[in-house]
């Protein structure tokens, strides 16, 4: 089962999830390259946050296999290995951003950590704010907050669900300068998205639809593959092609 | 179990505290206003005595002797008599301006009492008999040859005191009480914000354990439940001024075990609920039982058969019964009613935690 070569991060095969009624993943097939950025590319309620909480080891699949780093969810979340940003900050708003930090860096054992957490806060352009308490925050200074708290300890995989929404285009683009050089420093990073232009940013894509990846490859190879214009008009044609089994509409 | 990431989380819970006056108000303030609140309705042992029309014209007895015993229950300091005919009598009774009207039948004391109110009519009796007693030493009707004796009970006892308050008896019941209704609120509400707050998804995808969660928990929220019930205990002995036996220290650790089990309830409990203002419609869920059942009105023994199953599962019920032991009976640690006590409550507390602990998994795998 652990037979993947090392230079994946995260394998995926045939990946099932239902939640009641509702298959969230339905047969999800995915693999993620050491070292680069992988956009989940869907709709909303495509199974893209799904698959990260799987890949976190919060929710196990019903059926299939997920390998992340070469071990299971749970055991490389419990090295230390992985970082998660939530969609949503979660932090807690009635403790400063150092101490958010602190706690976050004490929970992964990570050492000196006060000299760490200066680090990230300057790398999410917050140096000055570890004082301020977080729900004095803005919604897009809690968000780099959440990202700092994510790579305190220099995970060798970045889960990032929604990094951007919310997040103005000065910051957007900050955000992905800083994804860019830590993959080249050797991190992993999945992101999800639901935005085409970002998508365009990352190495490799794959697009999600109803719980399965419907194509796979770079977004020059997506576009060319559908004879599309753009990344939009391409998702668009390859989500009608695979046209879906059973009667999974637009989700 | 990480011992570092275990505290790490009971000091997020102590730095969340600071900042938060109105919870710390809450865990503090709260319980001694309250209790100062009990304290001045019923910590002073002094009744208001009953007054009692006494009704001259069906007094069956020679009009010599009849007139002595009048002045005698007048004279009595035990009610508030005052002559009158039977009919004024029942007058004032509905007029709420008698408690009570006394007649006499042969050696029968007849009582016609309002009723309307079962505390205030328990205590008319006793005092009525009181005063007939004063009355029947004072006017000599003992010796009058009438064949009335004026019964005398001379009542000692084993535990307390005639001169403790009520509050003395019930200080050691609202001390559980309050410990464990307040920590069990802010607890519950807490984790339950941890877990609507996307915090406990977030710290579940680090490698914190969600026993280590728990125990954090119970470990932060326990530093605080103990200052809050050494502050309680302060009150109520030096302000409120309490009489107690036992051990100061014995008090503090049923206390200290009991909160252990309040913490773990909660969290608990916030498994249960999707929000805010559901956790609170758990509280009378969660208290109300305990106030009825747990000996703290209502003595356990004095409950339905049917009752004493649900009493036996309350925790309320052994903190109530081992502080009262140890305060009012004065017995020791070592006594083994206190360590079964105690032991009920650890067992309580650990049976909870893994209740909690099984709650978490469940919402994330």
């Amino acid at each position: 089962m652990n037979s993947q070569p090392a230079s994946l991060a995260v394998s995926a095969k045939d990946v099932r999830k239902r939640f009641g009624k509702l298959d969230a993943l339905a047969g999800l097939d995915l693999e993620v390259r050491a070292g680069e950025i992988y956009g989940l590319l869907g709709p909303n309620g495509s199974g893209k946050t799904t698959f990260i909480r799987c890949v976190a080891g919060l929710v196990r699949p019903d059926g299939g296999t997920i390998t992340v780093l070469g071990r299971t969810a749970r055991d490389a979340v419990s090295a230390g290995r992985v970082g998660y940003m939530t969609q949503a900050a979660a932090l807690y708003g009635d403790l400063s951003v150092d101490e958010n930090l602190a706690f976050f860096a004490r929970l992964e054992g990570v050492e000196d950590a006060q000299t760490r957490i200066d680090d990230v806060l300057r790398t999410v352009d917050l140096a000055d704010r570890g004082r301020s308490i977080v729900s004095t925050l803005s919604g897009g200074m809690r968000s780099r907050v959440s990202l700092a708290a994510a790579l305190l300890h220099r995970p060798d995989l970045l889960l990032l669900d929604e990094p951007t929404v919310g997040i103005d285009p000065v910051l957007r683009q900050e955000f992905w300068a800083h994804f860019r050089s830590l993959a080249s420093n050797g991190a992993t990073i999945l992101v999800s998205s639901h935005v085409m232009d970002e998508a365009a940013r990352c190495d490799r894509l794959g697009l999600i639809r109803a719980g399965r990846v419907l194509a796979e490859g770079t977004a020059a190879e997506l576009v060319r593959r559908a004879g599309a214009p753009d990344l939009e008009v391409a998702f668009l044609k390859l989500a009608a092609e695979a046209a879906p089994a059973g009667p999974a509409a637009r989700a | 179990m990480n011992l570092r990431r275990v505290l790490a989380v009971a000091a997020r819970i102590a730095l969340g505290f600071r900042r938060d006056h109105r919870s710390l108000g809450l865990l503090f303030v709260a319980p001694l206003v309250v209790l100062s609140l009990v304290g001045a309705v019923w910590g002073s042992s002094t009744q208001v005595p009953p007054t009692v029309a006494v009704a001259t014209d069906r007094i069956g007895l020679p009009p010599a002797i009849s007139t002595r015993l009048v002045d005698g229950l007048i004279a009595s300091t035990a009610i508030r008599a005052h002559p009158a005919t039977f009919e004024q009598g029942v007058q004032e009774l509905k007029d709420g301006k008698a408690d009570a009207v006394v007649w006499t039948e042969g050696t029968t004391l007849h009582l016609e009492i309002e009723g309307s109110d079962p505390l205030r009519s328990g205590s008319i009796g006793p005092s009525v008999q009181k005063a007939f007693a004063d009355a029947a030493q004072t006017s000599g009707l003992i010796n009058s040859g009438l064949g009335v004796t004026a019964p005398s009970i001379q009542i000692e006892q084993l535990y307390g005191s005639a001169d403790y308050s009520l509050l003395d008896y019930l200080a050691p019941v609202l001390i559980a009480f309050f410990a464990f209704f307040f920590i069990f609120l802010l607890s519950a509400v807490s984790f339950l914000r941890e877990r609507t707050s996307g915090t406990l998804e977030r710290l579940m995808a680090t490698p914190l354990r969600r026993g280590e969660l728990v125990i954090g928990y119970l470990a932060g929220f326990s530093v605080f439940a103990l200052l809050q019930a050494l502050v309680i205990i302060a009150f109520t002995v030096f302000v409120l001024k309490v009489q107690y036996r036992g051990n100061l220290a014995t008090i503090f650790l049923v206390e200290a075990v009991m909160v252990v089990g309040a913490v773990s309830l909660g969290l608990l409990v916030s498994a249960a609920a999707r929000n805010e203002l559901q956790a609170v419609q758990f509280v009378p869920i969660v208290l109300l039982p305990q106030v009825f059942l747990s000996g703290l009105l209502i003595p356990v023994a004095q409950l339905p058969d049917y009752l004493r199953p649900v009493s036996a599962v309350l925790p309320l019920t052994y903190a109530n019964e081992a502080l009262k032991a140890v305060m009012i009976k004065g017995l020791e640690l070592a006594d083994p009613l206190v360590l079964r006590d105690i032991g009920v409550l650890f067992v309580f507390g650990a049976v909870m935690a893994i209740g909690a602990i099984a709650s978490i998994r469940r919402e994330v795998a």
